[in-house]
């Protein structure tokens, strides 16, 4: 029988580094409590940091990872929605900075298989990642970006 | 250096070889000082480089970014680096990304 329970956990932090920690923290506590195992655990949390990583580094435009950078007024937020069901968990990740290419970034969402020393990269692996570690990720650019990762929950029992 | 709580690093310097040992979450707030630690390492050519993630709880892309950017650094100076001590749920991100064989000496 199909049951429809949905409760919503929303968070919302500042567009910054030092807060997405606190985003991985609140999805282990529900993920946990949800029943998830260890390693579901451990793939959502960097799929959920590299939404936020994204959601960061866009939000104060292009910028390296860890480089500094002049916060634009009003400082932009990065809002997590956790929403759980009983047969999966779905995390919305939303930020209102601008947008970035999707359809750009999903061309070069690849892995380093195959290649040489030279030819890899040091960047672009945040949505391969994503989809690697998630069962369903959606990226939809209008106002913002807002990335939708959704995990599964298999309840031993229901094999 | 800025003593961050998130990001453990200690050096040990051995004969011929230095090894750095990484301990806590390597995201993209803790990024700014592995930068920093690493970037005067990569210039001891005259050693092997080797990173032990013994204790490391937590890498992202961020972090997978930083340990290519030593490698082709190294790489590019012809200068040996690897990686020891994966702990399994970051091997199986080195795995997916498919950074293993270049991080990793062979067994």
């Amino acid at each position: 029988m199909m049951n429809l329970t949905e409760d919503v956990i929303t968070l919302q932090v500042p567009a910054s580094a030092e807060y997405i920690d606190l985003v991985r923290l609140t999805l282990y506590g529900l993920s946990v409590k949800m029943g998830f195992s260890y390693e579901e655990i451990e793939d959502m949390k960097v799929a959920v940091s590299e939404a936020c990583n994204n959601a960061v580094l866009y939000a104060y435009g292009d910028l390296n990872a860890g480089e500094a950078a002049q916060a634009p007024t009003p400082p932009p937020r990065i809002e997590v929605r956790f929403v759980k069901r009983d047969d999966a968990l779905s995390i919305v990740v939303k930020d209102d900075g601008r947008s970035f290419d999707a359809a750009v970034a999903a061309r070069k969402a690849a892995p380093v298989n195959g290649k040489s020393i030279d030819e890899l990269q040091a960047g672009g692996l945040g949505l391969y990642l994503m989809q690697a570690l998630m069962d369903d990720v959606e990226v939809n650019s209008d106002m913002g970006t807002e990335v939708v990762l959704t995990k599964r929950l298999v309840k031993s029992g229901d094999m | 250096m800025k003593q961050n709580d998130k990001l453990f690093v200690r050096t040990e310097n051995q004969t011929g070889k230095c090894i750095v040992y990484i301990g806590g979450e390597l995201d993209l707030e803790s990024a700014v000082q592995m930068r920093a630690v690493m970037s005067p390492l990569i210039e001891l050519t005259d050693r092997e480089l080797v990173l032990n993630l013994r204790e490391l709880r937590y890498v992202d892309s961020t972090g997978i970014g930083i340990l290519v950017s030593v490698l082709k650094a190294r790489h590019a100076k012809e200068a040996p680096f690897s990686v020891e001590a994966v702990p399994p749920h970051i091997r199986k991100l080195f795995d997916m990304t498919g950074i293993t064989p270049f991080l990793l000496k062979q067994a």
